[in-house]
């Protein structure tokens, strides 16, 4: 009977005779895996590991145009889109997103389905592909950012009355 | 032999009968509280999402995986927290029942964020136009995933209970520097996902009214489902516990015997 009660898995009588160094030994080791996370989330993202660059700033960095591949992200031209006759290529123009400024542009071509909100003018444009010799950026993937901000279309719709 | 494991067995029997089980009794009671209270809400919280909430002017209906994904991922913050806590209390305290707190929350844990990885996939195919890319969120999550996943690795794979209990509480601390990582992500680092629509960073009227209040009905829901389902997995753990103790004490019992 009473064998049955004190032989429970948590038996920390017969546990605790590892003494104090096991446990140093054991914060010791806790701390050094803590520092190596840390160090691999800090050497993985900042600075170098954006993940993507402006119009502007790709523009201004040589080293992003040597037909590596990047991200580049911006909001599309108004009027700029033109697919090619006969053809699913698309050619677009992609500008920075801040606001009515309209700076440096990009102009990029894509061969493949553009996402729905491509052309929402509320969306971002994120392209992931290259630049190519003929100053043109050779789309592989072409992302779409949202704003973070959920409304209902009677909502959009007062607002826009109202403005 | 056979006679020693058959009055084993009737001891453990009339141990089990003997043994006063009101707080054993109790604490199936709330639980059949909370999973009735939990189905009736969740009921409730699909008809909200799918017939109150206003549909997104811009999004459109796939805009409603919102009021899964969000309550989804706060709560695995919420399970990575409790295991933060309960597993400092464990190595101070050394209490099995900290330990239990510690697995369940762990375990309820780690099929949240799947679920949060999985409702994002659904989310981004449309929306984004690809179902995964490397941005920080994204990364930072799956890095917590693999976190967790690996807690439990070390808790099953440990050569005891205890060794596997104080080495996860280990992993169960350190690894929580991930939470806020993956909440200020989007602050910190350029992303694809929008800004905080919930929590301390979140913009004013980011949500209209309507959307407001199906999300907080929501995050209440999945928050009785996730307490539902640490109480269920710690009840079991104390089963396997009692369990555990039993089956020793046969094998040492049957020893003594030859």
């Amino acid at each position: 009977m009473a064998g049955l009660q004190s032989d429970l898995p948590f038996d920390l009588e017969a546990e605790n005779d590892g003494g104090k160094g096991h446990r140093t030994r054991f914060v010791i080791l806790g701390l050094v895996v803590a520092l190596a996370v840390g160090y691999m989330v800090y050497a993985a993202f900042p600075g170098n590991a954006l993940y993507f660059l402006t119009v502007s700033e790709f523009m201004a960095r040589d080293s992003a145009q040597d037909g590596r591949t990047v991200r580049v992200a911006g909001k599309l031209v108004d009027g700029s889109f033109l697919r090619e006759e006969n053809s699913t290529v698309a050619n677009f123009r992609l500008t920075d997103n801040d606001g009515e400024l309209v700076g440096q542009q990009l102009n990029a071509s894509y061969l493949g389905v553009l996402p729905d909100l491509f052309f929402n003018p509320h969306s971002e444009v994120i392209l992931e592909g290259s630049y190519g010799t003929d100053r043109v950026f050779q789309v592989n993937n072409v992302l779409v950012k949202c704003p973070s901000k959920y409304q209902s279309v009677e909502q959009e719709q007062e607002q826009r009355l109202l403005n | 032999m056979a006679e020693t494991r058959q009055t084993e067995l009737a001891h453990a029997d009339s141990r089990e009968s003997v043994t006063p089980l009101g707080p054993v009794r109790r604490s199936r009671d709330l639980r059949v509280y909370l999973v009735v209270l939990g189905g009736v809400m969740m009921l409730a919280d699909l008809s909200f999402i799918f017939w109150v909430a206003p549909t997104d002017s811009i999004l459109g209906d796939i805009q409603r995986v919102f009021y899964f994904h969000v309550p989804i991922a706060v709560m695995s913050f919420l399970a990575f927290f409790v295991v933060f806590v309960a597993s400092i209390v464990y190595l101070v305290t050394r209490s099995p029942a900290w330990d239990r707190l510690a697995q369940a929350s762990a375990e309820v844990g780690v099929v949240f964020v799947t679920l949060a990885l999985i409702t994002g996939v659904i989310w981004a195919r449309p929306i984004w136009g690809v179902w995964w890319t490397w941005e920080p969120r994204l990364t930072t999550t799956l890095i917590l995933w693999l976190i967790y996943v690996a807690y439990l690795m070390v808790r099953a794979y440990a050569a005891n209970p205890n060794q596997g209990a104080r080495y996860s509480a280990v992993v169960g601390i350190v690894g929580f520097v991930d939470v806020p990582i993956v909440y200020y992500s989007v602050i910190w680092w350029r992303s694809i996902h929008p800004s905080p629509v919930v929590g301390p960073l979140a913009q004013a009227n980011a949500l209209e009214g309507t959307m407001a209040a199906v999300l907080l009905f929501s995050f209440i829901t999945f928050l009785i489902l996730f307490v539902f389902l640490v109480a269920q997995r710690m009840a079991l753990r104390e089963t396997e516990d009692r369990l555990g103790g039993i089956k020793s004490a046969m094998r040492r019992r049957a020893e003594s015997v030859f």
